[in-house]
């Protein structure tokens, strides 16, 4: 389903951010066992386990993704019989997340989509609250 | 600018459209693991676990379910 694309974020969001985006996806998906906000250059901000071993493997569910799709990938959704990992990506940043299987796949991605657009939104107001002071500084 | 209600409501709507067709569309394929992957443009495609990319996205993603167990 496409989706409007989130704003690009000029500077990373906060790690405060990216721990409030993974609070939140917990909070509105019922099936989510955990999940992952993860930066450009694949290191994981903010985690429910483990960061170093979240950014591993999400970056190698996004490789592999790009790979078979030729592309840069923009959404992921692979079913196994132990459970089911997602991955949606825009603006440079991505969040990876494991579900129980059968979770609504369609609902798993509007709201991975909705809290990486909050997301975006957070850093682009740090970007211009940044533009401020620095306008400010220099006024 | 913030979201317009409606667009919220489309999604959640749509959403709950999108998962009656993948409900239909699992109870055909009775539970059999499948991978799709979209890109820019709403173009996706799917992946079977026998061809060489299928593999690797069902490697990755197992270890990914892993990493989510501990």
């Amino acid at each position: 389903m496409p989706d409007r694309p989130a704003e690009t974020l000029s500077t990373a969001p906060s790690g405060a951010a990216a721990e409030r985006a993974v609070d939140r996806l917990q909070g509105m998906a019922a099936d989510v066992r955990g999940c992952a906000v993860i930066a450009s250059d694949g290191t994981a901000l903010a985690a429910t386990g483990e960061r170093a071993r979240w950014g591993e493997a999400a970056a190698g569910l996004l490789a592999a993704a790009d790979a078979a799709a030729g592309e840069p990938a923009t959404q992921v959704h692979v079913a196994t019989e132990e459970g089911e990992a997602f991955a949606v990506r825009d603006g440079g940043y991505a969040i990876v997340a494991v579900a129980e299987r059968f979770a609504l796949a369609s609902l798993m991605l509007t709201d991975m989509r909705a809290v990486l657009r909050d997301l975006a939104r957070a850093a682009g107001s740090a970007d211009a609250a940044a533009a401020r002071t620095l306008a400010g500084e220099d006024g | 600018m913030p979201p317009k209600p409606h667009r919220v409501l489309i999604d959640r709507v749509s959403g709950y459209a999108d998962e009656a067709v993948a409900y239909l569309r699992r109870r055909r394929h009775s539970r059999r693991p499948f991978a799709r992957v979209d890109v820019a443009g709403g173009r996706g495609a799917s992946h079977s676990p026998d061809g060489e990319a299928g593999r690797e996205l069902f490697l990755a993603a197992a270890r990914l379910i892993e990493v989510a167990r501990r």
